[in-house]
């Protein structure tokens, strides 16, 4: 079931509006929560609403140094942990341009215990089940944050796993990885922003060598880039269009 | 310092070389020099700054004569030995090198002249060119610069160096620059050689294979991981701190690492609080030996829970050696749960996606069980090496670090710094200042501490700490870490 098409559904059966989904630029703000390890609260205010969000459970986090572009949809889940709408699933990306550091005490709230998520990637002396077969062409799909070609920690290093432990039983013939971009300008926050053209071959590289480095045997392996990328829907993507535009494809044909 | 080599009672697991361990024999002096043709015990006792230090050689004992590690193979008349000391923790001390300057009037193969001095351009009989050994206990370290990929080709790195200051007189020559580090301790090698997963967060790629096996590396190996392997570490300490001109051989390269793999390292006991495998408690070399490697202790067995069994006082017990003991369980729990905020530490905060800052204590990145070291390959930016979070340190050059592409993370275009450490490894200087977290065993007996001996004792380290992130320990805190790291 695709996330999307899911939400789509639901909303045409309750009569209710789709999820709210929201994208902004703005300067983090950190609330110690100060509730165990990683337990701090992440936020940030939209600047064309002036509403504060609660980024917190983006898997890569922002750097209170640095603006953050915010991608999310707004939680069906009630509750304030952190002072802020609760944004879930969420992206944020760190930009370059910099912010005055911003932290907030706990005040009333609790912030999270720290939960490990749901995409964390097994030790390597944890038995990797054998994938159930067929083995027909697949395509894999791993996700960036904005103009980073660096594999996001608990998500990406979980779906790599996921992918390489399937390739490995399929035996294939040839993989495609194709890296690509959002390199089409849009306006966010009353600025224009786009990928650089040269991420999509960044990403492809960094996953062909990655595989290599899982066993995959480098002369199967084509590596191939692609700007002005569109959306995908598939469950991995958490229903986010715009960070989906931002992946590396796995082609793998056994 | 005194060495004793004696028979005592063995966990079953070592029993195998136990009965082969020697009587006790008494030495003055516990340096052991090159060609001393000595027999590397099974078990060695070795007393401390805090007590007593165990090595252990599983196997059983090792005639070293002839042998690649403890020969002087090179014509400086030094061998691996020299600056991997089995009374320091298979490290070199600070004040073990004083000793050895004051017994030989600074004529020990230690201070060659190419590594053992601030540089080899000073006049080798002043103690004045011998300082940064002799008081920091660091050796030179002379890195190419620009710096070269493993296959030995110029890499481009996306930063420029410049010398601020060059106290050493070292830094004059183009195509190299001089950095000053403490030796590593050669013990405990398969944790810091175990791996325990395929994915480096920090590098936010699958580990690196190693060409010849094929495996993932650990990245656990240098300061700045410039070798990966034991080999790759043995052909880069015998070209540079051994001088020898030609490459080592294969099979004496196989009887170093056999060595090297046997040889374990932990503070046995305190001179307040005993043994510490007591009552409960499991620390000491042994559980080293027999203990599987690479395990995560949030997952698994939580880091220090060696001393569990002392968070519940023994009826009849000394009030100091109570005191002790329970001291170390606190500081056990204080290493593993209390956490403050880390910031701007690269490595930690980027770009791995923790997020900038992040509430996290000790065992964040000490957290392999058993050793403290990282599971993950540990090149961290804590700020030991750069300005402003490294203390002044007139005595060690100073570079100017300018990255020509996009900016460092956390310290802008420009960055002052002691050592660049890994950046002097991969030419980025998003690493400028990262150093791989080592071990914490032994610590008692190999002071100073952090790569570049900033911290001159234990209590030292917890300070640093404290002053780079604001952690707000209690001075009773700070004591049960104390009396924790010097358990270990």
């Amino acid at each position: 079931m695709k996330t999307l098409v899911a939400l789509l559904a639901m909303a045409t059966v309750t009569g209710a509006s789709a999820p709210e989904t929201v994208r902004f630029i703005a300067c983090p703000i950190y609330r110690d929560a100060d509730n165990g390890k990683k337990s701090g609260c992440w936020l940030a205010d939209d600047p064309a609403s002036g509403r504060r969000f609660d980024v917190s459970q983006a898997p890569s986090k922002p750097d209170w140094n640095h603006e953050v572009l915010v991608e999310g949809r707004v939680s069906v889940e009630t509750g304030d942990p952190c002072g802020g709408v609760v944004l879930e699933p969420v992206r944020t990306s760190i930009l370059p341009g910099d912010c005055t550091r911003h932290m907030l005490p706990a005040e009333t709230y609790k912030g999270r215990r720290f939960v490990l998520p749901k995409r964390n990637v097994a030790p390597m002396s944890a038995e990797r089940p054998v994938p159930p077969g067929p083995y027909v062409p697949t395509t894999f799909h791993l996700f960036y944050d904005f103009d980073r070609d660096f594999l996001i920690y608990q998500y990406d290093d979980y779906l790599l796993d996921q992918a390489a432990t399937w390739i490995r039983a399929a035996k294939p013939r040839s993989i495609v990885v194709t890296g690509r971009a959002a390199t089409d300008p849009v306006m966010v926050s009353g600025r224009s922003i786009a990928e650089n053209p040269g991420i999509a071959r960044a990403r492809a590289d960094r996953i062909a060598e990655s595989l290599v480095r899982l066993g995959v045997d480098r002369r199967i392996i084509t590596v191939r880039a692609e700007g002005k990328a569109t959306p995908i829907d598939v469950d991995t993507a958490d229903g986010l269009a715009e960070p989906s535009r931002r992946r590396v494809d796995i082609l793998v044909r056994p | 310092m005194r060495f004793r080599a004696a028979p005592v009672a063995l966990g079953l697991a070592i029993a195998a070389f136990a009965s082969s361990v020697t009587a006790q024999v008494d030495y003055a002096d516990a340096w052991w020099a090159p060609d001393s043709g000595r027999s590397f015990p099974a078990q060695a006792d070795y007393t401390d700054s805090t007590g007593t230090l165990r090595v252990l050689l599983t196997g059983g004992p090792m005639e070293t004569k002839g042998h690649p590690f403890f020969a002087a193979i090179g014509p400086s008349g030094r061998a691996c030995v020299t600056c991997h000391q089995p009374a320091d923790a298979m490290s070199l001390s600070a004040a073990t090198a004083r000793a050895r300057w004051d017994a030989t009037a600074g004529k020990d193969p230690l201070f060659a002249a190419y590594d053992g001095s601030n540089c080899p351009s000073l006049p080798q009989a002043d103690r004045a060119s011998h300082s940064l050994l002799l008081d920091h206990g660091l050796i030179r370290i002379q890195r190419p610069w620009p710096p070269k990929d493993p296959a030995g080709k110029a890499m481009t790195p996306d930063f420029t160096l410049e010398v601020v200051r060059d106290p050493t007189k070292c830094n004059a020559a183009k195509g190299s620059i001089s950095v000053y580090r403490r030796p590593r301790p050669v013990a405990n090698l398969k944790y810091l050689l175990a791996v325990g997963f395929y994915h480096d967060p920090k590098q936010g790629m699958p580990l690196p294979l190693d060409p010849e096996t094929g495996k993932p590396l650990s990245g656990n190996l240098m300061a700045d991981g410039r070798a990966s392997t034991l080999n790759a570490q043995m052909m880069d300490a015998s070209s540079t701190h051994l001088a020898l001109l030609k490459n080592m051989e294969a099979a004496d390269m196989a009887r170093i690492v056999d060595f090297e793999s046997r040889v374990y390292t932990a503070q046995q006991s305190d001179k307040d609080g005993g043994a510490l495998n007591a009552d409960g408690a499991e620390g000491g070399a042994e559980k080293l030996a027999v203990s599987k490697p690479g395990q995560l202790g949030s997952i698994g067995k939580p880091v220090w829970s060696e001393f569990e069994a002392w968070e519940k006082p023994v009826p009849g017990m000394s009030p100091a050696k109570a005191a002790f003991r329970a001291s170390v369980a606190r500081g056990a729990k204080i290493f593993r749960d209390k956490t403050f905020l880390i910031t701007d530490s690269a490595g930690i905060n980027s770009p791995v996606g923790f997020g900038n800052p992040v509430r996290n204590g000790c065992a964040f990145c000490h957290n392999m069980s058993q050793m403290g070291n990282d599971v993950a390959p540990g090149q961290v930016d804590l700020g030991t090496t750069n300005q402003p979070f490294a203390d002044p340190m007139p005595w060690l050059p100073l570079f100017r670090v300018t990255c020509k592409g996009p900016p460092h993370p956390h310290y802008g275009r420009v960055i002052l710094t002691y050592d660049p450490g890994y950046a002097l490894t991969t030419g980025r200087c998003a690493d400028v200042g990262k150093i791989t977290l080592q071990s914490l065993r032994g610590l008692s007996a190999r002071a100073p501490y952090f790569s570049n001996g900033l911290a001159k004792d234990i209590r030292g380290i917890i300070d640093f700490y404290e002053r780079r992130y604001n952690i707000g320990y209690t001075e009773q805190e700070k004591q049960d870490l104390v009396n924790l790291m010097s358990a270990l």
